[in-house]
């Protein structure tokens, strides 16, 4: 099958999602309303909350929720077939991860922009908050764990990497300067670093650092010891204003993530490459089934409960119009899915020349997992060497590409879970946790490099594909409890729920499921690290589960409260009028006096 | 619709990351830093209220120099459509990514830092008056 041709049928089909389903999500399901008074207007402060154009705001949440885990699930889970990762990314795209990111979205404007967490709280229960805590403790802990062992991999095998992911530290912190200092347009400063950048990647290839000798001095994988760097590294780098480091970091990144996709789009259609993979692969006796597990392997590219964080936290704060939900939240969701796909080319059409070698590559899931990220690196270096860039230079730009999203996903992951454990001290009572941030940091740092680094699962430690299936899951979970939260409030408003009740019951099936296999297999193995791990997610699933057909069962037999609360359908209430009847003048002076829209004195 | 867009830096509230992410107010719950605000925000914040309050029939949008896909293609256009050429439309484009950049209609017209809200108003009245 050429590859372009599966770029344009997919993109059909997601322009059709956009243009039919989108629209019936808006209209019956979330009942979209033009005239709804947003958060944004509401609580309009010129900081926080902002009515923002819906291309602006799409710039924000896009970059917010595109990165590098769209592009390691699917490398492995074309293990079965690049057919079922395909299907499952398209149809997961459209029928669950545009109804997630829209509903998380439209359901927290309704609920004055509050996150996830805590509008579980008001629709479920307590018990919800607590349980959303846990669950992102557990998904921070794991997505740090696997983005440490991705990196330390991806060191290893191109060591003419290390070079240029460790000069863009100061080459970003330099720029952040430049541009505070001389007040500089971001830009032009961000396209010189990349072309140091890029600069860097050719000395790389020439100065290749291996660090195999002194890992082997002190008695250490290499692997491992890339791992405690990297978790030392973004300990210091999480203490950092985020303006230093973090932001004009991701600022290149998403720079380098727009040449990435180039490169696969326009190499693609140049080299007119085609997909040695076979559409459904026959694997070897004992290994993990394409039920439950393609399903949890690939979780961003299909669905991520991440998004539901990032659309109920900064963008609902700034959606102009209840409408706009469609262009920002389900748009971003097709966004995230094209990245997805981009990556199954790379690992089908460009990493193999041959069926036969790519059947090498995905000789066993052990392999096929160990080396994905590899063969999304070789893929796209394939890509960039039909537009005349050397294979080796284009091999160590992927490399970077990756390591670089990954780097900074991991000092953004360090900094949330940094919040979570405070949050969840605070909740214990744990005064001197909740309020030394030091403290928090090494918790947040220690669990996640512990996980990374202990033995078990095979002479490498944890073998990569088990570790990115526990991280599939709780991102599945997380997804679940932000999906169930949208069903009530859909159900609430009696408004049509199977859309959002269809998905909640095929992740949660699925996410189940495969615990209960990875369960019998670690006992059976005698993994008494990962069964107890495994156990503990399976009681947060059980618990998401019973929480949620608790209060489905409640919003159903309580009936549609839809017009008796501001957040159900068409505002009619005196207290919230239309925006079209405000003047401009109301809306500076309509914050609610005493109390901010967190709940908490402003 | 005379469409004003004020440039800001990067700030706490959006800390970036890519994917397995969000920011702080994502994932707190009670704590008061989930609505982070940087002292910087103070001058966007007050020019932004000024020209809504003063100009209500504007499209006053804020947006962070980091976005790149809406501010450099919409700078870009709106430059060629006031009938600037390829490399000024271009250089405007890049321009317009200047943290405290204040656009109107595509075209920049100063620093919001230096010249505070009212002198920010003070111009768009005077670039829409023209």
């Amino acid at each position: 099958m050429p590859a372009p041709v599966i770029i344009v049928i997919v993109g059909i089909m997601f322009w059709l999602g956009y243009r039919y389903y989108a629209r019936y999500l808006g209209r019956k399901t979330y009942g979209l309303d033009p005239n709804f008074v947003t958060p944004a207007h509401e609580f309009s402060d010129g900081i926080d909350f902002i009515p923002t154009n819906k291309h602006v705001l799409f710039g924000h949440h896009f970059t917010s929720v595109a990165g590098a885990a769209p592009i390691v699930g699917p490398a492995i889970a074309v293990f079965w077939g690049w057919g079922p990762a395909l299907l499952w990314i398209v149809l997961g795209t459209i029928f669950a991860a545009g109804v997630h990111d829209m509903g998380s979205l439209v359901v927290s404007v309704r609920h004055r922009a509050r996150n996830i967490g805590t509008i579980a709280k008001d629709i479920i229960n307590r018990r919800a908050r607590t349980l959303f805590l846990i669950i992102i403790f557990f998904l921070l802990t794991l997505v740090n764990a696997v983005f440490a062992v991705v990196i330390g991999n991806l060191f290893v095998a191109n060591p003419g990497a290390v070079i240029p992911i460790f000069v863009q530290i100061p080459i970003a912190i330099a720029m952040g300067q430049y541009i505070y200092r001389k007040r500089s347009a971001a830009l032009i400063p961000s396209l010189v670093a990349l072309v140091i950048l890029y600069v860097m990647i050719w000395v790389g290839e020439l100065f290749p650092v291996d660090i195999g000798p002194i890992a082997e001095a002190i008695g250490m994988e290499p692997r491992n010891l890339w791992v405690i760097i990297m978790f030392a590294y973004t300990l210091i780098a999480s203490r950092l204003p985020v303006w230093m480091l973090l932001q004009p970091r991701d600022y290149i990144n998403s720079h380098q993530l727009f040449v990435a996709l180039a490169i696969i789009v326009v190499g693609v259609v140049v080299g007119w490459e085609t997909i040695v993979a076979p559409v459904f692969n026959e694997v070897p006796a004992g290994s993990p089934p394409i039920f439950p597990f393609l399903f949890i392997t690939i979780a961003c590219g299909a669905i991520s409960g991440f998004h539901s964080l990032v659309a109920s936290g900064t963008t609902a704060k700034q959606l102009d119009k209840d409408t706009d939900a469609k262009h920002v939240g389900y748009g971003g969701a097709l966004g995230e899915g094209s990245l997805a796909v981009g990556a199954v080319l790379a690992v089908t059409a460009g990493a193999a020349a041959t069926t036969a070698d790519w059947d090498a590559l995905y000789s066993d899931f052990g392999t096929a997992s160990g080396g994905a990220v590899g063969n999304f690196v070789n893929g796209i270096a394939a890509f960039a060497g039909n537009l005349g860039i050397p294979i080796a230079l284009g091999t160590v730009f992927a490399a970077v590409v990756v390591i670089a999203f990954a780097a900074t996903t991991m000092d953004t992951g360090i900094r949330l879970q940094r919040y979570v454990v405070q949050e969840i001290a605070e909740l214990a009572g744990w005064k001197k946790l909740s309020r030394n941030l030091t403290l928090a940091s090494l918790v947040a740092v220690a669990v996640p490099l512990a996980m990374a680094l202990l033995p078990g699962g095979g002479e490498q430690g944890y073998t990569f594909g088990v570790l990115w299936q526990l991280f599939g899951t709780t991102n599945q979970l997380t997804a679940g409890l932000a999906l169930a939260v949208v069903a009530v409030w859909v159900t609430r408003n009696g408004r049509p729920s199977w859309p959002v009740i269809i998905p909640l019951v095929f992740l949660l099936t699925m996410t189940v499921w495969a615990l209960i296999v990875n369960l019998m297999n670690f006992i059976a193995a005698g993994e008494w690290v990962l069964a107890p791990l495994d156990f503990i997610i399976f009681v947060l699933a059980m618990w998401l589960i019973v929480e949620a057909a608790i209060a489905l069962r409640k919003a159903y037999r309580d009936g549609p409260d839809a017009g008796s609360s501001r957040t159900g359908g068409t505002i009619s209430t005196p207290a919230f009028v239309h925006k079209r009847e405000r003047s401009a003048a109301d809306r500076s002076t309509t914050k609610p006096r005493g109390e901010g829209p967190h709940g908490g004195p402003r | 619709m005379t469409q004003i867009v004020l440039v800001r830096p990067w700030r706490d509230a959006a800390m970036g990351g890519g994917c397995c992410s969000a920011g702080a107010d994502g994932v707190c719950l009670d704590r008061p830093e989930a609505a982070h605000s940087d002292s910087s925000d103070t001058v966007f914040a007050a020019t932004y209220r000024l020209l809504r309050e003063r100009l209500p029939e504007a499209d006053v949008q804020i947006a962070a120099s980091s976005n790149t896909i809406f501010l450099v293609p919409s700078s870009y256009r709106a430059a060629r459509r006031n009938n600037h050429n390829r490399f000024e439309s271009f250089r405007r484009a890049m321009a317009s990514t200047t943290a405290g950049t204040v656009l109107v209609d595509g075209e920049i017209l100063g620093d919001i830092e230096s010249m505070g809200a009212d002198a920010v108003l003070g111009k768009v009245l005077a670039s829409a008056s023209r």
